[in-house]
């Protein structure tokens, strides 16, 4: 993985960026959505993902002038070393806690829904040996495995929201507004660093096949991430209910619970395979952009020898809290609303200061992209 | 040699990950299947306000099986009662005299004494279903007239001995019939959490207590004359619970029409029958198929709000005991449409009128469609459904045509074949 020089092709950024955004309606994404806006829980997912195309439009337009740079390289060259270091440092800050709290409610939905007697620890520990491994591996590897798996996960993940669909009641969508008007506009905007990935796909820019399969990619999916996002609040509102909906935690895994196929009922395990794969992959990818962007901060060539420190500290520090299902729960709510922030104004700061800085041969650029 | 060395690393690493997964492992024979739960009031004393007997049906799961043969000495189940605080600890306190872990992965009924579901402590107590891990959101709740573990130990399917197909079968036809609601605990959890309509359950009994007045499905469990050799519990009826609580009963008539006046469409195969209009003496045995959703109009905004339904309805005439010969002539058709209009209108007008002033309710669910209505879930609950549904005024309407008149479709005249 030494910043291999092997590129990924539009197909497994692609599945990547899929997998990674769009395993975020399993856990308590939907409730997040979901807690404040009620039965509009739909409206502020597919919000959050307009309000996105700004960060992202202004991320694009400023690599597009920089090809070849990555994310942290384009933010060296903008803002020089002392204040490009320390925003970098704040974004692997902010990724890193992620991790940890990602991991952590992903640790809490196989130990309370699935393996009730094992140990989070035991789990805790695996998932993360399982994702170091294949962050290991190296990029290249981590696409052509989400490639891989990527319609198998989407097919199972197309039942369920279909199931979901046809179990419920649409009429459970209305009142249309739910909470609010100002309640939804509030969840969009506070809870956008759900689609903060993207941010951290400008690390992987150079490493995709040529710029326009990345700016290509990237788009495409933002659409359908949103798209899945909202389908997904919408199927569980109109499965569940508000009212039963914002008081549980991990509504995909209600939802697969319910699930009957023929004579066959208690599926759930037919789905969670696939789940888990989707979910290896995810923190694959994370270990993965958190350890460059370590390695590109500190210079360290080899950064993938630093792989096994970090996760044994996403284990011990995502382990510690008492309750996960409540303080993580609150620790990602958090989280989200500081991130929310900084994943818009770090983009516009940098479009800005290319402006700036480049001057008139820079714009032209940017205009023909 | 430093080619054996990764070999043995491997090797050891996917032993420690797939072991791993044995972590939850638990043979079959290991876990005894509660199939049902039941349960009722520990007792009337003060000290006994928390405590209930929980009710454990056991299913043998070799009984049935190709392995056993289809025949085995053991007997299908085994039911146990004991005392606890809830359902969740007494799945230890069995084990005193089971010795198996209990689980509940293939519970699908859980029972409750109608006592118990009278008792304002019972929502406390069935929350702890939404805790535990292995409870599903799709287990029927089901009311019994007499106590839980009596109800098991007088419930002795003679040809359906496997119990959780008992317990299936028996919900599914009473729900397809229309004789009794579909009770899944999700809805009851939803219904009483948005606080806006009242739940029904199904209502079963396996005492016999006969009444002779009644006719077809005017019965509620228990009430219906069954001889021959056969088990004596019945599924038939409803118990109608508001704000978590149980407060009344509908018969099997009842719920058949609260079905029809409800939204979703469960309800598939009612036969029943309804009085001749050509004589008064003869019933005339129909099917009836509701083919589309309910038409709602509501005027909320109105004091009192108005709330008109039209419930569209297919009669298939299957019987003609007074020989009139109903299909044959459009002049016979009108007549015996307007006649069933009438009585249809009679009887769902009369339901609703029970619903608003016995249930202070909403026993159709009508909440959700009101909800369409509003802007805000705010505005919604400043209307408050449950409050306002009792002082609304409702009219239903029901819109029936004809489909098949039987098999053969004419019949003698009665004079023809005395003479």
């Amino acid at each position: 993985m030494e910043s291999s020089n092997r590129k990924i092709g539009i197909r497994e950024y692609m599945a990547i960026a899929f997998l990674t955004v769009g395993t975020k309606l399993s856990d308590d994404t939907p409730t997040l959505l979901v807690s404040e806006t009620l039965t509009a829980g739909w409206i502020a997912a597919l919000l959050t993902g307009i309000i996105s195309i700004v960060p992202v439009l202004l991320m694009i337009k400023v690599l597009s002038v920089h090809k070849g740079k990555n994310f942290y390289e384009v933010l060296i060259f903008l803002f020089g070393k002392l204040i490009g270091n320390l925003i970098a440092m704040v974004l692997l800050l902010i990724a890193f806690s992620a991790l940890i709290i990602d991991s952590a409610i992903y640790t809490d939905i196989i130990d309370t829904m699935y393996f009730t007697t094992t140990p989070a620890i035991v789990i805790y520990g695996v998932l993360m040996l399982v994702c170091t491994f294949g962050a290991k591996k190296g990029l290249e590897q981590i696409g052509s495995v989400a490639w891989l798996l990527l319609f198998y996960i989407k097919i199972t993940l197309f039942i369920v929201l279909l199931y979901a669909w046809q179990g419920g009641r649409p009429s459970f969508i209305f009142p249309l507004w739910g909470g609010g008007k100002g309640q939804i506009i509030k969840a969009g905007i506070t809870k956008v660093s759900l689609f903060a990935d993207f941010l951290y796909f400008g690390m992987i820019a150079p490493l995709v096949t040529s710029f326009k399969s990345f700016k290509k990619g990237t788009w495409i999916a933002l659409a359908v991430v949103t798209i899945e996002l909202t389908a997904a609040v919408m199927a569980y509102t109109i499965l569940l209910d508000y009212t039963t909906l914002r008081l549980i935690n991990y509504p995909f895994h209600e939802a697969i619970r319910n699930i009957n196929i023929g004579f066959l009922t208690n599926v759930e395990m037919l789905f969670f395979p696939f789940w888990l794969l989707a979910t290896f992959i995810r923190f694959s990818f994370y270990l993965y952009i958190v350890t460059m962007l370590f390695g590109f901060i500190f210079k360290i060539k080899q950064f993938s020898y630093v792989l096994p420190v970090v996760a044994t500290l996403v284990v011990f520090i995502g382990i510690a809290p008492e309750a996960p299902t409540f303080t993580i729960f609150q620790l990602r709510e958090t989280l989200l609303t500081i991130v929310s922030p900084v994943y818009i104004g770090v983009p516009c700061l940098m479009w800005i200061t290319s402006k700036i800085k480049g001057g008139t041969e820079n714009e032209k650029k940017m205009e023909k992209n | 040699m430093k080619k054996r060395w990764r070999k043995i690393k491997l090797l050891l690493v996917s032993v420690t990950l797939l072991l791993a997964g044995c972590w939850d492992q638990r043979e079959l024979e290991e876990r005894a299947y509660v199939i049902a739960i039941g349960l009722e009031k520990a007792g009337d004393k003060e000290e006994d306000k928390g405590q209930v007997k929980v009710t454990y049906l056991i299913a043998n799961p070799e009984v049935g099986t190709q392995a056993s043969g289809g025949a085995s000495d053991e007997p299908p189940q085994e039911t146990l009662t004991i005392p606890a605080s809830d359902f969740i600890n007494s799945r230890n306190i069995a084990n005193v005299v089971i010795g198996k872990e209990i689980s509940y992965d293939l519970l699908r009924t859980i029972l409750v004494s109608e006592e118990l579901a009278r008792d304002q402590h019972f929502l406390r107590l069935i929350y702890n279903a939404n805790k535990d891990r292995e409870v599903k959101r799709s287990t029927q709740l089901i009311i019994s007239k007499e106590s839980a573990s009596e109800y098991f130990k007088n419930n002795k399917p003679t040809l359906e001995t496997r119990p959780h197909k008992f317990y299936e079968l028996m919900l599914q036809r009473g729900i397809e019939t229309g004789l009794i609601p579909n009770s899944e605990i999700r809805s009851f959890f939803r219904i009483t959490e948005a606080d806006a309509s009242l739940f029904t359950a199904a209502y079963t009994s396996s005492e016999q207590k006969p009444d002779y007045e009644n006719r077809d499905d005017e019965f509620i469990a228990g009430e219906l004359p069954v001889s021959g050799e056969i088990n004596k519990t019945q599924f038939i009826g409803s118990a109608v619970f508001k704000e978590g609580q149980m407060i009344g009963k509908l018969t099997g008539e009842e719920t058949r029409l609260t079905g029809l006046l409800r939204l979703e469409q469960d309800v598939t195969d009612i036969l029943t029958t309804l009085p001749d209009p050509g004589d008064g003496k003869y019933r005339i045995s129909v099917r009836i198929n509701k083919y589309k959703k309910n038409k709602v109009d509501m005027d909320l905004k109105s004091f009192p709000p108005k709330i008109n339904v039209v419930v569209p309805m297919r009669i298939e005439v299957l019987s003609d005991p007074s020989l009139t010969n109903y299909g044959g002539s459009e002049k016979q058709r009108n007549k015996l449409r307007n006649f069933f209009t009438k009585k249809f209108e009679e009887k769902f007008n009369g339901l609703v009128q029970k619903s608003q002033d016995e249930f202070k309710g909403d026993l159709f669910g009508w909440s959700i469609y009101a909800r369409k209505k509003f802007k805000t879930i705010k505005e919604y609950n400043d209307f408050n459904w449950m409050e306002s549904f009792p002082k609304a005024e409702i009219d239903i309407k029901a819109d029936i045509s004809f489909g098949e008149f039987g098999r053969q479709p004419r019949v003698p005249k009665m004079y023809e074949v005395k003479d």
